[in-house]
């Protein structure tokens, strides 16, 4: 799996001297593709240079008739503001702790399910999966009313366990450590099990190892879906002591009311601290994160 | 929990019909695999499969969520969507959706190409210009909504402010019906692009250079070996964009919930949307109920129509 | 008896009334039945035959309790202040105040934690329209034997807005920010050309055309985001909304008259329906930018009126008569109530916070300090009253109709009704819908809706 990620790069070096070869670098298309690629990166960017430089606005340069590309002066209490005034510490917290939770339930439930349906041996192993796979077709967007009924009968409504139950399992996290589980040749897990590997030996030593590249790759595609998870949080946690980030930005709009016509100088600040944890993890993580996505095209 | 499980053990058990001892080292190992995939199975038990049964069943009822008790009503609620005046409502969030599907598909698919065969350079810097395109994807769907609500703007968006300048009239992007779904497709298109791109940019790797050398030999220009090589090698990507994309722009609701509320008169009123504003706004969990089992023999009906279709993906048994 | 009917009240009372005398003899322009106007009238007598026992109410351990509220962050320090105050007044209760969101954020919260029984707070503001709804489905808890057992003074509460916070005679809330519908126009532009908001609304039509020819602007700009703001046009034509037979007669000549009405505005171009997303920020900016002459809002939002446009004056008018003659408006703001699945400690310690929040001695620093009017007749009689216009003369047109201001339709369908009602309204003014056969669809649904709530 690890190599794969090379292997890309190694595609890539062959094909850059190929076409080195072919435009001879310096002919008029391979300059046109370079600025028309510049420039669509730029479109491409704007939303989030405006987010970033709308934050350090005041609140009446967001209301100027000519827009200003760059702050006249820069006000980074908006961002104080929002961090205190409209509670987004709180909604960090609530956004950390339910992504934690969501995280290690689906990577538990997904690794030890993956074992079982990859290397187990049981009757209706298939039968079973096939209700796994089927659960890819049934979205929270059909169940969340009975869900939702259950959580409040269960005095989940505003609470961490709330949040996170209904997604502490993931179909597709299974399905996609399954098909990994199964790639990895009998032999090492055969090896193991004559070493005195037990279960959770072989999935801790050798599943686990081997395909790691996969579950860091899954993992992350989680980890993001929780961060920036709208739809349940919105409906299970309807108070502000549980509200999540996403939630509660889509708010700031109320929570300002009446204060300032506009405050797209702090709704922006408000957007960019909701994003900020999530960017970094792609910064560092470029290349797992953009082939995470195609892994799953691929398979 | 435990009881079941030793039940469906015994019953293991009872099948094989082996001589061996009710507990064989055999049953017992096949009991303990079983375990590994039980606390997913009853975790998609409670969350995912029984909430389809009790969603079928509030759809026969009048419960309304302020009133704390129902009763049965029978096929009501399915008249009052289907013949009643929930009719026009269910028929316009279908075309929503549906218009919303196609532009999704079609920018990931039609723009991923375009933008695969624009940074299809592997240098560094087109390396970086990639993971800028790529990344809104990875951007809380709140924050990119929020900022394409201040970007579309009617007074002081900066999109008008730009028309403006080239001798454009300002539009009133969100506020009315022929440009407030074209908007949310913008902010979609924003952040599905690069996902198409990088698909299928690495499909693209994935073709062998000898045809190209080979069509180059034969005399074909770029657009020839585009048609006749590129594209047809590509077509289980695309098929694999066509199905999931189709699937997840079903499911859309968070843009549509922030931009446009469904506004302007239901003109981004999608399925997800119309649930919702069922259930938690008027709080008519049995309309909200009979809508939502619609939509998942809606999600049910695509999924086989596509595993109909391509085989490719839903081969998930190698 | 599920509703009940809008004109009986109206016949009844008049609220806010800063006399006895007054009451007696407002709404005399109405067409009200007066016979069942007087069932409903004497209503907080009905539960005085429950056994008052004071100790049953009584707070005996430490407690903490929360505070739903709509008021948003720049209410903080006043709510802060508040809550100190009443903190620091005696030792066993603790109150947190939790900001939820505007009032139809706070309606799905709080209808959420009733269904789901937990998660409630002790003490919820609730929107005036909404008082029905938690009566008849009792997630508010009856007030009355409480009101009873400690011998409660509601007396001092302006006679109608009392009545505004009962239903079926039960006072499951009690009165706490109150404001109404009003018109702010920008005093300046007016003076400039000599205008003076029309009292009669046949007046009012040339009367936008003519800003908008003179001025350039709009005339006014109706809200779209809430009925509110359009539905008291409808009810001063005599137009009941809710008929005695539950059914909805927004189809009905005069109910289409007054929708043809808003639409020709609108299509002149004298006044713009105000819809999406960003609307009513967008319909202040307006205002705020000299674009419209005024708008319809409420009563309120008067100090950020003021603050906001240091470059003119800002003037507050009522909204003109009817053809009828009848020139009512309607409570806005919230009530406060205690969910009835709070368990007696919590609803007991709920009840010592309620009688303070609603209490004489705050009633001045809420009306100072939010653009609400105040609820106590001691406030309003006494110099503190006097005071209070003096700092806030626009207020004059609302302290002139006092007793003019109605009670919501209370009707447990009114939700769900009035979410229809906006979106009709919307398809017709701003989608180029037709008046006759959108109104048809739309009574069409909202007698569904009552037929289901009957």
């Amino acid at each position: 799996m690890a190599t794969q990620n090379t292997a890309m790069d190694n595609a890539a070096l062959i094909k850059e001297v190929n076409e080195a070869h072919k435009h001879k670098k310096y002919s008029v298309g391979y300059h046109a593709q370079t600025v028309v690629a510049v420039i669509v990166t730029l479109i491409m960017l704007f939303p989030l240079y405006w987010m970033i430089a709308t934050s350090f606005k005041s609140a009446e340069e967001v209301q100027l008739v000519i827009p200003t590309l760059f702050p006249h002066e820069f006000h980074p209490e908006n961002y104080l503001n929002v961090l205190q005034k409209a509670n987004f510490m709180k909604y960090y917290w609530n956004t950390i702790v339910m992504t934690a939770g969501i995280l290690l339930l689906q990577v538990g439930t997904g690794v030890l399910a993956a074992y079982g349906f990859a290397v187990g041996r049981f009757k209706g192993r298939n039968a079973l999966f096939y209700v796994v796979l089927g659960a890819l077709m049934i979205p929270l967007q059909v169940t969340f009313i009975p869900i939702y009924i259950m959580c409040a009968n269960w005095n989940l409504c505003d609470t961490f366990l709330g949040l996170i139950l209904p997604e502490a399992v993931s179909a597709y996290y299974i399905f996609m450590l399954r098909n990994t589980f199964m790639s990895i040749d009998q032999s090492y897990i055969d090896a193991g099990r004559i070493d005195g590997l037990s279960r959770l030996g072989t999935i801790w030593y050798v599943l686990v190892p081997m395909s790691k590249a996969t579950i860091f790759t899954v993992t992350l595609v989680t980890f993001t879906n929780g961060w920036n998870a709208y739809f349940w949080p919105k409906i299970i946690a309807k108070n502000e002591v549980r509200r999540v980030l996403t939630v509660g930005l889509a708010q700031l709009k109320n929570t300002f009311a009446g204060q300032a016509v506009s405050n797209y100088h702090e709704i922006m600040a408000g957007a960019v601290l909701a994003i900020i944890p999530v960017v970094i993890l792609f910064l560092i993580f470029q290349k797992y994160m953009m082939t995470g996505y195609s892994k799953a095209a691929m398979k | 929990m435990k009881q079941a499980a030793a039940g469906a053990a015994s019953a293991t058990q009872a099948v094989k019909a082996d001589k061996k001892p009710f507990f064989s080292q055999r049953t017992l190992s096949h009991f303990i695999d079983f375990l590994f995939v039980l606390p997913a199975l009853i975790l998609l038990g409670v969350f995912t499969y029984y909430p389809i049964v009790k969603l079928v069943q509030i759809s026969f009822t009048d419960w309304n969520l302020l009133n704390d008790t129902w009763k049965y009503v029978g096929l009501k609620n399915w008249q009052w969507l289907f013949a009643g005046s929930g009719a026009k409502y269910l028929w316009n969030s279908l075309k929503v959706t549906f218009l919303y599907s196609m532009g999704e598909i079609l920018v990931t698919m039609v723009g991923g190409m375009l933008l695969a065969l624009l940074f299809n350079r592997m240098t560094r810097s087109f390396g970086l210009m990639r993971a800028f395109v790529f990344v809104p994807k990875y951007v809380a769907m709140s924050s990119a909504a929020v900022v394409f609500l201040w970007i579309l703007n009617t007074d002081s968006g900066v999109l008008n402010y730009l028309l403006q300048c080239i001798g454009l009239p300002a539009v009133d992007w969100l506020n009315q019906q022929s440009t407030a779904l074209p908007s949310v497709l913008m902010l979609t298109g924003w952040r599905v692009i690069g996902y198409g791109m990088m698909i299928y940019l690495s499909a693209m790797m994935g073709i062998s250079q000898e045809y190209y050398e080979a069509a180059s030999l034969d005399g074909a220009n770029g657009v020839q070996k585009f048609f006749r090589i590129t594209l047809p090698l590509l077509s289980p990507t695309t098929l694999f964009l066509l199905v999931t994309t189709f699937l997840s722009s079903m499911k859309v609701f968070q843009s549509v919930d922030i931009l446009t509320s469904g506004g302007p008169a239901r003109s981004t009123e999608v399925f997800v949307y119309l649930i919702y504003r069922y259930a938690m706004v008027d709080f008519r969990m049995d309309r909200a109920a009979t809508a939502a089992v619609m939509f998942f023999l809606i999600l049910l009906v695509i999924t086989v129509l596509t595993m109909k279709v391509s085989d490719r993906s839903v081969t998930y048994d190698s | 008896m599920k509703k009940i009917s809008r004109r009986s009240f109206l016949t009844a009372t008049g609220i806010l009334t800063a006399s006895a005398a007054l009451t007696a003899c407002s709404g005399g322009g109405s067409t009200g039945k007066a016979g069942a106007a007087a069932s409903s009238a004497p209503a907080s007598s009905a539960a005085a035959s429950e056994a008052a026992d004071p100790s049953k109410y009584e707070v005996t351990e430490p407690i903490t309790i929360t505070w739903w509220h709509a008021l948003e962050s720049q209410y903080d320090d006043l709510v802060a202040d508040v809550v100190k105050k009443f903190n620091e007044t005696q030792s066993l209760i603790t109150v947190e105040a939790q900001y939820i969101g505007a009032y139809k954020d706070i309606n799905e919260a709080l209808v959420a934690a009733h269904a789901a029984g937990t998660g409630l707070p002790a003490i919820a503001v609730a929107n005036t329209d909404y008082v029905a709804s938690y009566g008849d489905s009792g997630l508010f808890e009856n007030l009355d034997p409480y009101i009873e057992g400690t011998s409660y003074d509601t007396d001092d509460f302006s006679a109608g807005l009392l009545l505004s916070s009962q239903f079926e005679g039960k006072q499951v809330a009690l009165p706490f920010l109150h404001s109404t519908q009003v018109i702010y126009y920008n005093k300046t532009m007016a003076d400039a050309n000599g205008w003076t908001i029309p009292e009669k609304i046949e007046d009012f039509t040339p009367f936008l055309a003519e800003v908008h020819k003179t001025a350039g602007v709009y005339g006014t700009v109706v809200p779209g985001w809430d009925q509110w703001y359009f539905e008291t046009m409808y009810l001063n034509e005599g137009v009941q909304i809710i008929t005695d037979d539950n059914t909805c007669d927004l189809g009905s000549d005069t109910a289409l008259g007054v929708t043809s009405m808003i639409k020709d505005w609108c299509d002149a171009g004298d006044a713009y329906f105000a819809t999406g997303t960003d609307a009513s920020a967008a319909m202040r900016q307006n205002f705020y930018d000299q674009k419209t002459f005024s708008v319809m809002h409420t009563s309120s939002l008067y100090n950020n009126y003021v603050s906001k446009c240091p470059d003119f004056e800002v003037g507050m008018a009522w909204y003109p008569a009817a053809s009828t003659g009848d020139k009512n408006s309607e409570v806005g703001g919230c009530v406060l109530g205690i969910p009835s699945k709070n368990d007696q400690a919590t609803k007991n310690a709920a009840w010592q916070f309620l009688q303070f929040l609603c209490g004489k001695e705050v009633n001045m620093e809420w009306a100072e300090g939010t653009g609400y009017l105040p609820t106590r007749n001691s406030v309003l009689e006494t110099d503190e009253g006097k005071q209070f216009l003096e700092k806030k003369p626009a207020f004059q047109c609302i302290f002139d109709n006092l007793n003019l201001i109605n009670p919501r339709i209370q009707n447990s369908a009114w939700s769900e009704l009035a979410t229809t009602w906006k979106n009709y309204m919307e398809v017709i003014m701003n989608q180029d819908g037709d008046v006759n056969s959108n109104s048809e669809d739309m009574v069409t649904e909202i007698d569904e809706i009552l037929a289901d709530h009957a």
